[in-house]
């Protein structure tokens, strides 16, 4: 390998990315503008849910009761009803979330220290909505249930890291990693197809350039960017959305760039796959955009999924870097946690730059 | 390590073939090349050119044979033939966003040129390419021109001992070509070895060796001067000026298979191995003074690829009613300019065409001969002056205008995945002919062009010269009073090139007005007059004989070269003089 042929494509390639200045803003914009979208969009907290109540007791205890679950964030009073019949035309019509139903005889069998049952009816159909609804509801009616006898074990909660349970601490740092997955693959993959389209890759395999310096050169231009965009996000995330930073900044830029090469390094492989810029996006896409959101674990753990696709999961290398930013941003880890992750995607980096150089093997068919 | 036998061929070909799918794009291909040579490859578009120049330059692999490129196997030691040579690939291969110099730089930096050698290397060939005042200028702003020569610096940057060039001149206006060929003759003397493909005839005579390949075959490798002799005896020449009745012959001969105007005779060339009929030898006589001639390298690759049996279809007559035209002129342009910022693409141009009237347009790149298409078509809103197409006035009614143009463009531009007959309807819906109507037009166009029976081909699958066809059938189907052409034979062989210019005519006799832009000199003879720009202006505009006539010292018997060079250098003297 010459490092200066290497040089003379790096110089080569900013020039022509500096020069584009439309790819370039998209190119920085395009993250910032799903940052945005996604972190006020995927938000997992409940908030404001409508709560409709059949209350066949009716005395101070179940009003206290309402008064207790409806005194919070979590929900409102959306409705009175006034028969069971009810309860199934206001869950059809999206009137309310769930139903609270307390039977008659609350008031009485509290004072008989029993132990009176109600009943919770949730709208399943948001399945994630429905199981926190359930939760928060179960948790403040227990509460509500007395305090426990004196002298009994008392269970104490306390959330560790993202003690305030907000969705953006936990979406936004897995949405850097899937941010760096879905844009610079897709803005290097047209590099080398441009070439190809355009004919200047001819020129290329008929000179003494080999192709692990084509692709090296390549690579370092792009995943400056990558880069960049990057330390903007986190910037963005930090800033804006609040999100605490425990852990150091430079481990995380460390691991940012091994991650940015492999997945510009996704985007060189594309485009030595394909041939017009049109089907070098879409694969990009395919390979990319779309298994980012699913098998990164960025919205669903990838702990709950049946154990084939947690092995697939593990083709992508977003699901590394969302542990590991996750992990540095909000538990502070270090290296010596993470050193798994952060070997895997440096392994995966050298595979996907071996396996793009041998596929640019310097000839045109 | 290059062995002995490197030095005596630079490039030895054994019985190499190259297969793409159940496609066989060359055929035991068996070649020497020696050094310092300027080995030229000639032949139509498909006939494998290019993949014989990827196959030498080591960036294709032969599916038979092998290769041997100064010394090295183009399989084995590919990266040994890549480091030694330059290669100029098809089109205008350059990093649009990069300047003229970072161009160069980046072509001498991964080939390891050191930095003074470059500086030195770099100023000699600017300067031998004219290109030292645009070295700043970002390359997609260079006329095709400039570009080429650029593109042929990027290759010379490491002073290659094997120089390959395909397509060396497409697109390349004729002055752009001498400097072209002035830079190539410098580098041959030097020892470099020079093999390059080209479609123009003219073009391969200038090189020390020519092989003609066609359909993927080697049909003759030989000097000019050796390959033009193989059709002696076929030529004949005929000194008149009366092109309807010489069109008239070509049309009912059909033993004459080729034919070309030259200053002030037509040549033509009769079925291989045949004398004159009688009746035709008679008629001819009466045209003029008649005899054998010279033969020239195009009667060669149509001795060599016409089959005795085709002896080149006319184009159908019946069935082709004329076009209609009220009376007016088919276009009437006054004072037409166009600016584009500070820079003036069209300088007040005035001129008539009549219905019937073939206008061929000539200039080099950045003439404004596109510009000015693109005015006529309603494309391009000029600055100022008015143009009335068939009489009706572009600026008040360009939708009514659109239905009376047709336009074809040096593309072709076909929907290569549709079929024959699919583009064709497509294109009729285009133009808004009813569904009854559309049939009508679309059996009409097809004998017309004479593509019948191959409704149900893809459009790219065709050959060069039935695309062109198909491509000049979509843009006449509505019948239109004006038909423009943008170079429309380029990269087209020799025959197919005649019957298309035959096609061409029989419309106009019909009336349909004809303007056609073109690279190809030869083919002003086919024009009834002739409109030369340059820098945005009509420099001439007339027939042949008063172009000739026009100049300070008349060339009476001036080829067409002569005669436009003569006329771009007095255009750029007299634009020296005002500036």
């Amino acid at each position: 390998m010459n490092p200066h042929r290497i040089s003379a494509v790096i110089g080569k390639e900013s020039r022509e990315i500096l020069r584009d200045p439309i790819t370039l803003g998209v190119a920085i914009l395009m993250p910032l503008v799903m940052l945005f979208l996604f972190g006020y969009a995927i938000s997992l907290d409940l908030r404001k849910a409508a709560l409709g109540v059949l209350d066949e007791d009716r005395t101070p205890a179940s009003r206290a009761l309402i008064e207790h679950l409806t005194s919070n964030e979590s929900f409102y009073l959306g409705r009175f009803l006034n028969s069971a019949r009810e309860i199934e035309t206001v869950l059809q019509r999206n009137q309310v979330d769930l139903v609270l139903v307390i039977p008659s005889g609350l008031q009485e069998s509290l004072l008989r220290q029993e132990h009176p049952d109600v009943q919770i009816l949730v709208d399943g159909t948001y399945s994630t909505t429905a199981l926190l609804a359930a939760g928060y509801a179960e948790n403040l009616v227990s509460s509500y249930a007395a305090a426990p006898p004196e002298g009994r074990l008392r269970l104490e909660t306390r959330i560790w890291y993202n003690p305030s349970l907000a969705s953006a601490n936990y979406v936004v740092p897995g949405l850097y990693a899937v941010i760096l997955l879905a844009f610079p693959p897709l803005l290097t993959a047209l590099g080398v197809v441009r070439e190809k389209e355009t004919g200047t890759i001819q020129s290329i395999f008929a000179s003494p350039l080999t192709s692990s310096e084509f692709i090296i050169g390549k690579l370092v231009p792009y995943s400056l960017i990558a880069l960049l965009q990057m330390l903007m996000v986190v910037a963005v995330g930090y800033l804006w959305f609040g999100v605490p930073f425990r852990g150091s900044f430079a481990f995380l830029v460390a691991a940012g760039l091994i991650y940015v090469f492999c997945t510009v390094g996704i985007g060189l492989l594309v485009s030595t796959l394909t041939r017009t810029q049109l089907s070098a996006m879409l694969l990009a896409l395919i390979v990319t955009l779309m298994p980012s959101f699913l098998f990164s674990g960025l919205l669903f753990p990838i702990f709950t999924m049946p154990a084939l696709l947690q092995l697939y999961s593990g083709i992508f290398p977003g699901r590394y870097f969302v542990e590991i930013s996750r992990g540095i941003v909000l538990k502070g880890i270090g290296i010596d946690i993470a050193l798994t992750q952060v070997t895997v995607l440096a392994v995966y980096t050298l595979a996907v730059f071996f396996l793009a150089s041998w596929r640019l093997r310097k000839k045109v068919a | 390590m290059g062995t002995q036998d490197s030095d005596k061929w630079i490039i030895e070909a054994e019985g190499v073939g190259r297969c793409f799918g159940h496609h066989e794009a060359l055929s035991r291909i068996d070649l020497q090349i020696g050094r310092g040579e300027i080995f030229g490859i000639l032949g139509p578009d498909g006939a494998g050119k290019t993949t014989l120049m990827q196959l030498l330059a080591a960036i294709l692999d032969p599916t038979a044979g092998r290769c041997r490129v100064l010394g090295f196997d183009t399989v084995r030691d590919a990266a040994q033939v890549t480091a030694r040579i330059g290669y100029m690939s098809q089109g205008f291969t350059l990093y649009d966003r990069l300047s003229v110099d970072e161009n160069l730089a980046f072509s001498a930096r991964i080939r390891s040129v050191p930095d003074a050698l470059f500086q030195q290397r770099r100023k000699a060939l600017l300067q031998m390419a004219g290109l030292e005042s645009a070295c700043r200028r970002e390359a997609r702003v260079l006329s095709g021109g400039m570009r080429k020569k650029l593109s042929l610096c990027t290759n010379l940057i490491h002073e290659p001992s094997l120089l390959l060039l395909d397509e060396l001149s497409l697109g390349v206006d004729p002055v752009s070509r001498r400097d072209l060929w002035r830079m190539l003759r410098t580098f041959r003397a030097q020892g470099t070895t020079i093999v390059l493909t080209t479609p123009y005839m003219d073009e391969a005579s200038y090189c020390d060796r020519l092989a003609f390949l066609h359909q993927g075959q080697l049909l003759a490798v030989d000097s000019p001067d050796a390959l033009k002799e193989r059709a002696r005896g076929q030529v004949y020449e005929v000194v008149t000026a009366r092109q309807e009745e010489v069109q008239q012959l070509t049309g009912e001969y059909r033993e004459i298979v080729s034919g070309q105007w030259l200053a002030d005779r037509f040549r033509l060339q009769l079925a291989s191995g045949k004398a004159p009929s009688e009746p035709l030898r008679h008629k001819l006589e009466a045209l003029g003074a008649f005899g054998p001639a010279a033969p020239d390298l195009e009667n060669t690759f149509v001795q060599l690829t016409a089959p005795p049996t085709d002896t080149g279809s006319t184009p159908e007559q019946t069935g082709f009613e004329s076009v209609q035209v009220d009376g007016t002129d088919a276009i009437t342009a006054r004072g037409i300019s166009v600016r584009f910022g500070n820079f003036s693409a069209l300088k007040n141009l005035s001129f008539r065409v009549a219905a019937g009237e073939v206008i061929g347009w000539l200039g080099p790149n950045g003439a404004g001969k596109t510009t000015l298409i693109r005015v006529l078509c309603g494309l391009q809103r000029p600055s100022a002056g008015e143009v009335h197409i068939a009489g009706v006035a572009l600026r008040s009614a360009p939708m009514a205008v659109r239905a009376r143009i047709g336009y074809m463009s040096q593309h072709f531009s076909l929907y290569p995945d549709l079929s024959v007959i699919e583009n064709l309807v497509f294109f009729a819906g285009l133009y808004g002919l009813s569904r009854h109507k559309r049939r009508d037009a679309v059996h009409w166009v097809k004998t017309v062009v004479g593509i019948e029976g191959i409704d149900g081909r893809q459009a790219g699958d065709l050959s060069g010269a039935l695309r062109q066809r198909l491509a000049l059938a979509c843009a006449i189907m509505h019948r239109p009073a004006v038909l423009f052409l943008d170079e429309p034979t380029s990269g087209v062989d020799p025959l197919a090139r005649r019957r298309f210019w035959q096609l061409i005519q029989l419309l106009a006799r019909a009336g349909m007005a004809v303007l056609v832009s073109t690279h190809y000199l030869e083919e002003a003879y086919y024009c009834h007059r002739l409109g030369l720009m340059n820098n945005g202006r009509l420099i001439a505009l007339g027939t042949l004989g008063e172009l000739r006539s026009a100049l300070e010292t008349p060339l009476h018997t001036a080829d067409m070269e002569t005669l436009f060079m003569t006329y771009m250098a007095r255009a750029s003297a007299d634009e020296g003089a005002i500036t």
